[in-house]
Protein backbone atom coordinates (compact mmCIF):
# COMPACT_ATOMS: atom_id res chain seq x y z
CA UNK A 1 0.00 0.00 0.00
CA UNK A 2 1.12 3.40 -1.10
CA UNK A 3 1.58 6.20 1.85
CA UNK A 4 -0.79 9.00 1.68
CA UNK A 5 0.64 12.51 2.27
CA UNK A 6 -1.38 15.76 2.19
CA UNK A 7 0.66 18.67 1.56
CA UNK A 8 -0.74 22.00 2.92
CA UNK A 9 1.39 25.14 1.75
CA UNK A 10 -0.03 27.68 -0.41
CA UNK A 11 3.70 28.78 -2.32
CA UNK A 12 2.92 26.65 -5.69
CA UNK A 13 6.76 26.62 -6.49
CA UNK A 14 7.45 24.83 -3.20
CA UNK A 15 3.99 22.54 -3.11
CA UNK A 16 5.45 21.67 -6.68
CA UNK A 17 8.62 20.97 -6.09
CA UNK A 18 7.79 18.63 -3.05
CA UNK A 19 4.79 16.81 -4.52
CA UNK A 20 7.10 16.09 -7.53
CA UNK A 21 9.60 14.48 -4.82
CA UNK A 22 7.41 12.90 -2.53
CA UNK A 23 5.81 11.02 -6.04
CA UNK A 24 9.44 10.35 -7.02
CA UNK A 25 9.90 7.96 -3.66
CA UNK A 26 6.74 6.21 -4.00
CA UNK A 27 3.90 8.08 -2.19
CA UNK A 28 0.67 8.82 -2.80
CA UNK A 29 -0.09 13.12 -2.83
CA UNK A 30 -2.97 15.20 -1.81
CA UNK A 31 -2.44 18.67 -2.19
CA UNK A 32 -4.19 21.91 -0.53
CA UNK A 33 -3.10 25.61 -0.91
CA UNK A 34 -4.87 27.13 2.18
CA UNK A 35 -6.09 25.90 5.37
CA UNK A 36 -9.79 25.26 4.47
CA UNK A 37 -8.96 23.18 1.54
CA UNK A 38 -6.79 21.40 3.89
CA UNK A 39 -8.95 20.85 6.41
CA UNK A 40 -11.62 19.67 3.99
CA UNK A 41 -8.86 17.40 2.32
CA UNK A 42 -7.46 15.67 5.02
CA UNK A 43 -11.16 14.81 6.19
CA UNK A 44 -12.22 13.42 2.60
CA UNK A 45 -8.96 11.20 1.98
CA UNK A 46 -7.33 10.28 5.42
CA UNK A 47 -3.26 10.81 5.18
CA UNK A 48 -0.88 8.77 6.75
CA UNK A 49 1.12 11.70 7.02
CA UNK A 50 0.90 15.93 6.79
CA UNK A 51 3.23 18.47 6.24
CA UNK A 52 1.68 21.65 7.28
CA UNK A 53 2.42 25.07 6.14
CA UNK A 54 2.10 28.10 8.85
CA UNK A 55 1.59 31.52 6.91
CA UNK A 56 -1.42 30.49 4.89
CA UNK A 57 -4.19 32.72 3.31
CA UNK A 58 -7.56 32.68 5.71
CA UNK A 59 -6.77 30.26 8.92
CA UNK A 60 -3.37 29.69 9.29
CA UNK A 61 -1.19 26.62 9.89
CA UNK A 62 -1.28 26.77 13.82
CA UNK A 63 -5.31 27.17 13.48
CA UNK A 64 -5.02 24.71 10.78
CA UNK A 65 -3.03 22.54 13.36
CA UNK A 66 -5.36 22.64 16.51
CA UNK A 67 -8.54 21.90 14.45
CA UNK A 68 -6.86 18.73 13.18
CA UNK A 69 -5.98 17.89 16.56
CA UNK A 70 -9.66 18.29 18.05
CA UNK A 71 -11.30 15.83 15.42
CA UNK A 72 -11.32 12.65 16.67
CA UNK A 73 -10.74 10.90 13.35
CA UNK A 74 -7.46 13.11 12.56
CA UNK A 75 -6.24 13.38 15.73
CA UNK A 76 -3.38 10.99 15.46
CA UNK A 77 -2.33 11.46 12.03
CA UNK A 78 1.14 13.01 12.41
CA UNK A 79 1.82 16.92 11.32
CA UNK A 80 5.40 18.17 10.50
CA UNK A 81 5.30 21.57 9.76
CA UNK A 82 7.39 22.69 7.26
CA UNK A 83 7.81 26.38 7.94
CA UNK A 84 9.98 29.44 6.71
CA UNK A 85 9.64 30.54 10.60
CA UNK A 86 12.21 29.68 13.03
CA UNK A 87 11.81 31.74 15.93
CA UNK A 88 11.95 29.49 19.38
CA UNK A 89 8.37 31.17 20.06
CA UNK A 90 7.10 29.54 17.13
CA UNK A 91 8.73 26.31 17.00
CA UNK A 92 7.36 25.97 20.72
CA UNK A 93 3.73 26.46 19.52
CA UNK A 94 3.78 24.25 16.48
CA UNK A 95 4.66 21.49 18.81
CA UNK A 96 2.82 22.15 21.94
CA UNK A 97 -0.12 22.44 19.82
CA UNK A 98 0.72 18.53 18.51
CA UNK A 99 2.87 18.77 15.63
CA UNK A 100 5.54 16.06 15.62
CA UNK A 101 8.09 17.81 13.84
CA UNK A 102 8.93 21.03 12.64
CA UNK A 103 11.01 22.13 10.16
CA UNK A 104 12.46 25.18 8.66
CA UNK A 105 12.06 24.58 4.34
CA UNK A 106 15.10 27.26 3.56
CA UNK A 107 17.81 24.56 5.73
CA UNK A 108 16.61 21.25 4.18
CA UNK A 109 16.85 19.66 1.19
CA UNK A 110 13.85 18.04 -0.85
CA UNK A 111 15.60 14.52 0.42
CA UNK A 112 15.68 15.51 3.97
CA UNK A 113 12.20 16.27 4.33
CA UNK A 114 11.33 12.80 2.43
CA UNK A 115 13.64 11.12 4.28
CA UNK A 116 12.05 12.69 7.88
CA UNK A 117 8.85 11.70 6.69
CA UNK A 118 10.22 8.21 5.86
CA UNK A 119 11.10 7.94 9.45
CA UNK A 120 7.95 9.07 11.24
CA UNK A 121 5.91 6.62 9.24
CA UNK A 122 8.83 4.17 10.20
CA UNK B 1 10.06 77.13 58.95
CA UNK B 2 13.60 75.63 57.22
CA UNK B 3 12.06 72.26 57.76
CA UNK B 4 8.72 72.87 56.26
CA UNK B 5 10.35 74.51 53.45
CA UNK B 6 13.02 70.84 52.62
CA UNK B 7 9.71 69.03 53.16
CA UNK B 8 8.01 71.49 50.42
CA UNK B 9 10.84 70.53 47.86
CA UNK B 10 10.95 67.04 48.75
CA UNK B 11 7.28 66.48 47.99
CA UNK B 12 7.66 68.57 44.96
CA UNK B 13 10.63 66.30 43.86
CA UNK B 14 8.19 63.26 44.36
CA UNK B 15 5.48 65.00 42.74
CA UNK B 16 7.17 65.96 39.28
CA UNK B 17 8.78 61.83 39.45
CA UNK B 18 8.71 60.41 36.20
CA UNK B 19 7.99 57.15 37.83
CA UNK B 20 5.17 56.20 40.20
CA UNK B 21 5.94 56.07 43.58
CA UNK B 22 3.68 55.22 47.02
CA UNK B 23 5.11 54.62 50.49
CA UNK B 24 3.52 52.68 52.96
CA UNK B 25 3.73 52.63 56.85
CA UNK B 26 4.68 50.10 59.18
CA UNK B 27 0.99 48.90 59.11
CA UNK B 28 0.90 48.65 55.59
CA UNK B 29 -1.15 51.53 55.29
CA UNK B 30 -0.78 54.21 52.00
CA UNK B 31 0.71 57.31 53.75
CA UNK B 32 2.08 58.77 50.41
CA UNK B 33 1.26 58.26 46.55
CA UNK B 34 2.40 60.49 43.42
CA UNK B 35 0.25 61.48 41.16
CA UNK B 36 2.05 59.38 38.24
CA UNK B 37 0.86 56.27 40.72
CA UNK B 38 -2.54 57.85 40.85
CA UNK B 39 -2.57 58.28 37.26
CA UNK B 40 -1.27 55.12 36.24
CA UNK B 41 -3.96 52.72 38.68
CA UNK B 42 -6.69 55.42 37.89
CA UNK B 43 -7.58 55.99 41.15
CA UNK B 44 -8.44 59.34 43.66
CA UNK B 45 -6.13 60.82 46.55
CA UNK B 46 -8.92 59.69 48.76
CA UNK B 47 -6.87 56.48 48.81
CA UNK B 48 -4.33 57.84 50.97
CA UNK B 49 -4.39 55.75 54.70
CA UNK B 50 -6.21 52.87 53.17
CA UNK B 51 -4.61 49.45 53.56
CA UNK B 52 -3.25 47.12 50.65
CA UNK B 53 -5.51 44.15 51.99
CA UNK B 54 -8.06 46.76 50.85
CA UNK B 55 -6.61 46.51 47.30
CA UNK B 56 -7.49 43.60 46.04
CA UNK B 57 -11.12 44.93 45.40
CA UNK B 58 -9.79 47.39 43.34
CA UNK B 59 -9.44 46.23 39.62
CA UNK B 60 -6.26 47.85 39.13
CA UNK B 61 -5.14 47.77 42.66
CA UNK B 62 -5.64 44.25 43.12
CA UNK B 63 -2.28 42.72 41.11
CA UNK B 64 -0.17 45.06 43.16
CA UNK B 65 -1.49 43.89 45.91
CA UNK B 66 -1.36 40.06 44.82
CA UNK B 67 2.50 41.00 43.93
CA UNK B 68 3.27 42.46 47.05
CA UNK B 69 1.44 40.46 49.29
CA UNK B 70 -0.32 41.63 52.99
CA UNK B 71 3.26 42.14 54.29
CA UNK B 72 4.75 43.69 51.67
CA UNK B 73 7.39 42.02 50.13
CA UNK B 74 10.71 43.22 48.99
CA UNK B 75 10.77 43.08 45.08
CA UNK B 76 12.85 43.82 42.01
CA UNK B 77 11.98 45.08 39.17
CA UNK B 78 9.05 42.52 38.72
CA UNK B 79 6.93 43.02 35.80
CA UNK B 80 3.19 43.42 36.68
CA UNK B 81 0.46 43.59 33.86
CA UNK B 82 -2.66 45.52 34.62
CA UNK B 83 -4.16 44.99 31.25
CA UNK B 84 -3.32 44.80 28.09
CA UNK B 85 -1.82 48.22 27.09
CA UNK B 86 -0.57 48.36 30.50
CA UNK B 87 2.98 46.96 31.74
CA UNK B 88 4.29 47.78 34.69
CA UNK B 89 7.98 47.19 36.34
CA UNK B 90 7.66 47.05 40.53
CA UNK B 91 10.55 47.38 42.64
CA UNK B 92 10.01 47.49 46.50
CA UNK B 93 11.81 48.91 48.92
CA UNK B 94 11.99 48.79 52.99
CA UNK B 95 12.84 51.63 54.65
CA UNK B 96 14.60 51.22 57.48
CA UNK B 97 15.19 53.41 60.83
CA UNK B 98 18.12 51.84 63.26
CA UNK B 99 17.29 48.13 61.34
CA UNK B 100 13.91 48.97 62.32
CA UNK B 101 11.33 48.74 59.77
CA UNK B 102 8.68 51.74 58.66
CA UNK B 103 7.30 51.25 56.46
CA UNK B 104 7.92 50.23 52.28
CA UNK B 105 8.65 52.41 49.24
CA UNK B 106 7.18 51.19 46.00
CA UNK B 107 8.73 52.37 42.66
CA UNK B 108 6.23 51.85 39.61
CA UNK B 109 7.68 52.22 36.14
CA UNK B 110 5.82 52.07 32.99
CA UNK B 111 7.25 49.36 30.53
CA UNK B 112 4.39 49.32 27.77
CA UNK B 113 6.33 51.27 24.96
CA UNK B 114 9.28 49.04 25.51
CA UNK B 115 7.42 45.81 25.85
CA UNK B 116 5.55 46.62 22.76
CA UNK B 117 8.62 47.99 21.14
CA UNK B 118 10.15 44.45 21.50
CA UNK B 119 7.13 42.91 20.82
CA UNK B 120 6.96 44.50 17.10
CA UNK B 121 10.98 43.42 16.70
CA UNK B 122 9.92 39.77 17.60
CA UNK B 123 7.60 40.44 14.71
CA UNK B 124 9.99 42.10 12.13
CA UNK B 125 12.48 39.35 12.66
CA UNK B 126 10.32 36.53 12.55
CA UNK B 127 8.68 38.04 9.50
CA UNK B 128 11.94 38.92 7.88
CA UNK B 129 13.28 35.61 7.91
CA UNK B 130 9.98 34.13 6.32
CA UNK B 131 10.79 37.11 3.42
CA UNK B 132 13.88 36.26 3.20
CA UNK B 133 14.30 32.24 2.89
CA UNK B 134 11.01 31.64 1.14
CA UNK B 135 12.95 32.12 -2.10
CA UNK B 136 15.60 31.02 -1.06
CA UNK B 137 13.87 27.84 -1.11
CA UNK B 138 12.33 28.32 -3.77
CA UNK B 139 16.07 28.40 -5.53
CA UNK B 140 17.17 26.03 -3.42
CA UNK B 141 14.57 23.36 -4.21
CA UNK B 142 14.38 23.91 -7.86
CA UNK B 143 18.11 23.51 -7.95
CA UNK B 144 17.92 20.07 -6.09
CA UNK B 145 14.96 19.01 -8.43
CA UNK B 146 17.63 19.68 -11.34
CA UNK B 147 20.77 18.70 -10.36
CA UNK B 148 19.41 15.44 -9.45
CA UNK B 149 18.38 14.88 -13.13
CA UNK B 150 14.85 14.37 -11.79
CA UNK B 151 14.02 16.70 -14.81
CA UNK B 152 16.34 15.26 -17.29
CA UNK B 153 20.09 14.51 -18.22
CA UNK B 154 22.49 17.50 -17.73
CA UNK B 155 25.24 18.15 -19.61
CA UNK B 156 28.64 18.50 -17.80
CA UNK B 157 28.36 22.71 -18.27
CA UNK B 158 25.19 22.59 -16.73
CA UNK B 159 26.17 20.63 -13.38
CA UNK B 160 28.88 22.91 -12.88
CA UNK B 161 26.83 26.26 -13.61
CA UNK B 162 23.90 24.64 -11.29
CA UNK B 163 26.44 23.73 -8.41
CA UNK B 164 27.95 27.01 -8.53
CA UNK B 165 24.00 28.21 -8.11
CA UNK B 166 23.50 26.21 -5.51
CA UNK B 167 26.68 27.19 -3.11
CA UNK B 168 25.65 30.89 -3.98
CA UNK B 169 22.50 29.64 -3.03
CA UNK B 170 23.71 28.17 0.29
CA UNK B 171 25.76 31.05 1.08
CA UNK B 172 22.98 33.47 1.57
CA UNK B 173 21.02 31.41 3.48
CA UNK B 174 23.98 31.05 5.65
CA UNK B 175 23.95 34.65 5.91
CA UNK B 176 20.31 35.28 6.47
CA UNK B 177 20.46 32.68 9.19
CA UNK B 178 23.46 34.27 10.79
CA UNK B 179 21.91 37.37 10.79
CA UNK B 180 18.55 35.83 12.92
CA UNK B 181 21.20 34.83 15.06
CA UNK B 182 22.62 37.86 15.54
CA UNK B 183 19.45 39.93 15.86
CA UNK B 184 18.39 37.16 18.16
CA UNK B 185 21.57 37.85 20.61
CA UNK B 186 20.82 41.37 20.40
CA UNK B 187 16.91 41.03 21.19
CA UNK B 188 18.60 39.53 24.33
CA UNK B 189 16.46 36.61 24.99
CA UNK B 190 18.94 34.68 23.05
CA UNK B 191 19.30 31.48 25.10
CA UNK B 192 15.98 29.47 25.76
CA UNK B 193 14.99 26.92 28.84
CA UNK B 194 18.44 24.72 28.87
CA UNK B 195 18.05 21.37 29.77
CA UNK B 196 21.02 18.64 30.54
CA UNK B 197 22.40 17.82 27.89
CA UNK B 198 25.73 15.66 26.75
CA UNK B 199 28.17 17.95 25.26
CA UNK B 200 29.99 15.04 23.40
CA UNK B 201 26.84 13.95 21.74
CA UNK B 202 26.08 17.20 20.73
CA UNK B 203 30.02 17.63 19.45
CA UNK B 204 29.73 14.28 17.59
CA UNK B 205 26.35 15.50 15.90
CA UNK B 206 28.03 18.95 14.44
CA UNK B 207 31.02 16.73 13.25
CA UNK B 208 29.00 14.25 11.50
CA UNK B 209 27.76 16.89 9.40
CA UNK B 210 30.99 17.73 8.29
CA UNK B 211 32.76 14.41 7.48
CA UNK B 212 32.38 15.06 3.80
CA UNK B 213 34.12 18.41 4.06
CA UNK B 214 37.02 16.78 6.24
CA UNK B 215 37.44 14.06 3.83
CA UNK B 216 37.42 16.52 0.87
CA UNK B 217 39.75 18.41 2.52
CA UNK B 218 42.15 15.43 3.61
CA UNK B 219 42.36 17.09 7.18
CA UNK B 220 43.62 14.47 9.55
CA UNK B 221 40.69 15.08 11.99
CA UNK B 222 40.39 13.65 15.92
CA UNK B 223 37.72 14.09 18.40
CA UNK B 224 38.83 13.35 22.05
CA UNK B 225 37.01 12.78 25.33
CA UNK B 226 39.65 12.99 28.06
CA UNK B 227 37.67 11.87 30.66
CA UNK B 228 35.67 8.59 30.85
CA UNK B 229 32.52 10.59 31.23
CA UNK B 230 31.61 13.54 31.13
CA UNK B 231 28.91 15.36 33.83
CA UNK B 232 25.86 15.86 31.32
CA UNK B 233 25.95 19.45 31.51
CA UNK B 234 22.62 22.30 31.59
CA UNK B 235 22.74 24.04 28.19
CA UNK B 236 20.12 25.40 25.57
CA UNK B 237 21.97 22.71 23.26
CA UNK B 238 20.66 24.04 19.97
CA UNK B 239 22.67 27.12 20.35
CA UNK B 240 25.58 25.43 21.77
CA UNK B 241 25.56 23.11 18.73
CA UNK B 242 25.70 26.11 16.39
CA UNK B 243 28.80 27.74 18.67
CA UNK B 244 30.71 24.21 17.85
CA UNK B 245 29.36 24.20 14.21
CA UNK B 246 30.87 27.97 13.75
CA UNK B 247 33.67 27.35 15.89
CA UNK B 248 34.69 23.97 13.54
CA UNK B 249 33.12 25.39 10.20
CA UNK B 250 36.30 28.17 10.47
CA UNK B 251 38.85 25.41 11.69
CA UNK B 252 37.93 23.71 8.04
CA UNK B 253 37.69 26.83 6.27
CA UNK B 254 40.95 28.28 7.64
CA UNK B 255 42.96 24.99 7.29
CA UNK B 256 44.59 24.36 4.35
CA UNK B 257 44.35 20.80 2.34
CA UNK B 258 46.27 18.33 4.35
CA UNK B 259 46.25 20.03 7.36
CA UNK B 260 45.06 19.04 11.10
CA UNK B 261 42.11 19.74 13.15
CA UNK B 262 41.43 18.40 16.80
CA UNK B 263 38.89 19.11 19.21
CA UNK B 264 39.20 17.76 22.54
CA UNK B 265 36.32 17.70 25.25
CA UNK B 266 37.41 17.72 29.14
CA UNK B 267 36.15 17.97 32.39
CA UNK B 268 38.00 20.04 34.96
CA UNK B 269 36.79 20.91 38.45
CA UNK B 270 33.18 22.71 37.70
CA UNK B 271 33.40 23.18 34.31
CA UNK B 272 33.67 21.64 31.34
CA UNK B 273 36.34 22.92 28.43
CA UNK B 274 36.15 22.54 24.93
CA UNK B 275 38.87 22.83 22.54
CA UNK B 276 39.23 23.08 18.79
CA UNK B 277 43.19 23.34 17.28
CA UNK B 278 43.80 23.89 14.22
CA UNK B 279 46.80 24.08 11.95
CA UNK B 280 45.75 26.97 9.26
CA UNK B 281 46.30 30.02 8.47
CA UNK B 282 46.35 31.57 12.02
CA UNK B 283 45.41 35.11 13.36
CA UNK B 284 47.43 37.92 12.42
CA UNK B 285 49.23 39.25 16.08
CA UNK B 286 48.00 43.05 15.49
CA UNK B 287 44.44 41.54 14.94
CA UNK B 288 43.80 39.34 17.65
CA UNK B 289 41.68 41.83 19.31
CA UNK B 290 39.21 42.26 17.06
CA UNK B 291 38.53 38.56 16.07
CA UNK B 292 35.40 38.29 17.95
CA UNK B 293 34.27 41.64 16.81
CA UNK B 294 31.10 41.64 14.69
CA UNK B 295 32.10 41.82 10.71
CA UNK B 296 35.19 41.22 11.56
CA UNK B 297 37.57 39.47 9.34
CA UNK B 298 41.21 39.06 9.44
CA UNK B 299 43.32 40.33 6.56
CA UNK B 300 44.07 36.71 5.99
CA UNK B 301 41.37 35.01 6.06
CA UNK B 302 39.81 37.11 3.72
CA UNK B 303 42.13 36.10 1.12
CA UNK B 304 42.05 32.23 1.69
CA UNK B 305 37.75 32.77 1.56
CA UNK B 306 36.56 35.51 0.31
CA UNK B 307 32.79 35.03 0.95
CA UNK B 308 32.49 34.81 5.07
CA UNK B 309 30.58 37.30 6.69
CA UNK B 310 32.42 37.91 9.91
CA UNK B 311 29.98 36.49 12.25
CA UNK B 312 30.70 33.21 13.14
CA UNK B 313 32.89 34.07 15.96
CA UNK B 314 30.96 36.93 16.97
CA UNK B 315 27.99 34.65 17.43
CA UNK B 316 30.21 32.20 19.37
CA UNK B 317 31.16 34.46 22.07
CA UNK B 318 27.63 35.28 22.24
CA UNK B 319 26.55 31.66 22.99
CA UNK B 320 28.89 30.81 25.44
CA UNK B 321 28.83 34.25 27.40
CA UNK B 322 25.15 33.22 27.53
CA UNK B 323 25.65 30.60 28.92
CA UNK B 324 27.86 32.41 31.62
CA UNK B 325 30.68 30.42 30.15
CA UNK B 326 34.36 31.82 28.75
CA UNK B 327 35.69 31.75 25.38
CA UNK B 328 39.55 32.50 24.23
CA UNK B 329 42.13 31.27 21.81
CA UNK B 330 45.94 31.23 21.16
CA UNK B 331 47.11 31.63 17.91
CA UNK B 332 50.00 32.19 15.65
CA UNK B 333 49.89 33.65 11.76
CA UNK B 334 50.67 30.71 9.36
CA UNK B 335 51.24 27.73 12.33
CA UNK B 336 47.28 27.64 13.46
CA UNK B 337 44.83 28.75 16.18
CA UNK B 338 42.94 26.41 19.23
CA UNK B 339 40.33 28.48 20.25
CA UNK B 340 39.07 27.37 23.72
CA UNK B 341 35.61 28.00 25.60
CA UNK B 342 34.44 26.53 28.95
CA UNK B 343 30.88 26.15 30.49
CA UNK B 344 30.40 26.12 34.22
CA UNK B 345 28.38 23.24 34.95
CA UNK B 346 25.90 24.62 37.59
Amino acid sequence: MKKKILIIEDEETLKFLLSREFKGEGFDIEEAINGEEGLKKAKESKPDLILLDLLLPGIDGFEVLSRLKKDSNLESTPVIIISNFSQEEEIKRGLKLGAIDYLVKANLTLSDIVERVKKTLG
Amino acid sequence: MIIEKEKEKILAIINNLADGLMVFDEKGKLSLINPVAQKIFGIEREILGKSIVEFSSSSTLKNLFYLLGKEIKEVFRKELRIKKNLILEITSILILEKGEKIGNLVIIHDITRERMMERMKVEFISISAHQFRTPLSMIKWSLETLSEEKLGELTEEQRKIIKKAQDSNERMLTLVNNFLDVIGIEDGKYVYKPTFSRIEKITQSVIENYQEEIRKKQIKFEFQISNKKLPKIKVDSKKISLAIKNLLDNAIKYTLPGGRITIVLKSIEKEIEFSIEDTGIGIPKNQQENIFKKFFRGSNAVKVETTGNGLNLFVVKSIIEAHNGKIWFQSKEGEGSTFYFNLPLK
